[in-house]
């Protein structure tokens, strides 16, 4: 639906990705574009397709075609590399380490990654208060997403992927988390990437959007050009009016007697002309929140 | 100066904030050669994303009502009055009340007389703001 600005560099790109897991597809022809520097909010329903598309740039799972890069590699070819510039939440919890105390697992994480900062490490668990004596196996899904976390920021990477990063916390939490990692973008200026189906809960933060259907990527766009090009219109006309018949770009349309609401993808000077034109009152033009423009989007059978 | 701002509501972020600013200068929480908070400061606070607090302040400056010393951060401008803040602010309060208006079928005259007698009904505590 949107063609990238000139002159923008990008953190991910993924061209005409695939990916099967038996008969069932979990991604479909995908090309993701997510600029440098941006807040891209990955949206979809669960079972989407938004897990299976951060694990293949991970190169966690292989896909079965199409082209990625990532930080300017593949990750096909050069994984570890990769992984060490990405700092990932992933959707579970962790295997394998549940035995270990939380303060261990920190510094088992740290060894890995040459950027870790301890002191950063310690601050952002004691402002997420994380417990270094508690086992993981022992955490709830909360405070286990906290820890997560702390192993994602900590090595203040180029790359961050967050998988659901709020599933789990309360709401003082998650809150919390959304301070911190607002600090963290002026800090650092690094490249997000969250997957959520809560999209309101990452909503002030966000400012590029891919709405994610059955492995396809139904919408891709700027929050500025979603503002500009996405909005409600509710008209009223004469008796029996059905409205302009040349309307495109109609996502939703909804009537309620003589008065019809629009949603629609397209310039607003001109939806509004055609309303006018076929004999309508204008009485309100709306942008939508961003769960209801995912919602619409999601729900549209043709888009734009 | 306590930023504060809504999300829900259908106004850009960055013009919320700009619009605190500027209630700050026209109510006297701000003046002149005063600091705001740092971006990342701000941000953290309002958990927004700090290129939406960075867009407020660099329109701001555009418009002379803060400007930017190297390396300390950014500052009130001073231009004498904040007459024009005040301006700028009532313009917007005007456009979203005729909007509003609008949509609910009531046209300028009527707006403006259902202000006035509102105002009148009000009393004292909130006419002193004008006079």
């Amino acid at each position: 639906m949107d063609s990238p600005l000139d002159g923008t560099t990008f953190a991910v790109t993924t061209r005409a990705l695939a990916k099967r897991f038996g008969r069932q597809t979990a991604l479909d022809a995908l090309d993701l574009q997510v600029p440098k520097g941006a807040v891209y909010v990955l949206a979809g329903a669960n079972g989407a397709g938004k897990s299976t598309l951060l694990r293949v740039l991970l190169n966690l799972v292989r896909p079965d075609a199409g082209g990625v890069e990532v930080l300017g590699l593949d990750p096909c070819r050069s994984g570890a590399q990769v992984r060490a510039r990405i700092g990932y939440v992933p959707e579970g919890p962790e295997s394998g380490c549940g035995w270990m105390p939380v303060g261990r697992f920190l510094a088992h994480h740290a060894v890995y990654f040459p950027t870790w900062d301890p002191d950063y490490a310690a601050r952002l668990s004691r402002a997420l208060e994380i417990r270094p004596e508690r086992r993981l196996s022992h955490l709830s899904k909360g405070q286990a997403r906290r820890v997560q976390l702390v192993t994602a920021l900590a090595h203040r990477p180029p790359l961050l992927l967050l998988d659901e990063p709020t599933d789990g916390l309360d709401p003082v939490a998650r809150d919390e988390v959304l301070g911190l990692l607002s600090e963290h973008l002026a800090d650092t200026g690094c490249t997000v990437v969250v997957s959520t189906h809560l999209v309101h809960e990452v909503e002030r933060i966000a400012d590029h959007l891919g709405v994610l259907r059955a492995g396809r990527l139904v919408a891709q766009t700027s929050r500025d050009r979603l503002a500009a090009m996405l909005r409600t219109y509710r008209a009223e006309g004469p008796d029996g009016w059905v409205g302009p018949p040349d309307l495109s770009g109609v996502l939703q349309r909804r009537g309620h007697g003589r008065e019809i609401q629009w949603t629609v993808w397209g310039d607003e000077r001109e939806v509004v002309e055609r309303i006018v034109r076929s004999g309508g009152t204008v009485r309100d033009v709306a942008r939508l929140p961003l769960d209801e423009a995912v919602l619409t989007l999601l729900r549209s059978k043709d888009l734009p | 100066m306590n930023v504060v701002i809504n999300p829900a509501e259908a106004r850009p972020i960055y013009l919320q904030i700009m619009d605190e600013v500027r209630r700050a200068l026209v109510v006297g929480t701000l003046t002149s050669e005063d600091p705001l908070p740092s971006v990342r400061h701000l941000a953290g606070e309002l958990r927004v994303n700090p290129n939406t607090v960075a867009q407020a302040y660099r329109e701001l400056e555009r418009e002379g009502v803060v400007y930017v010393r190297r390396g300390q951060g950014t500052f009130i401008a001073d231009r004498g009055s904040v007459d024009l803040d005040r301006g700028i602010l009532a313009r917007g309060v005007a456009e979203r009340a005729l909007l509003d208006a609008h949509r609910h079928g009531i046209g300028v005259d009527d707006l403006l007389g259902a202000i006035r007698r509102a105002a009148g009904s009000q009393g004292d505590s909130m006419r002193t703001e004008t006079e």
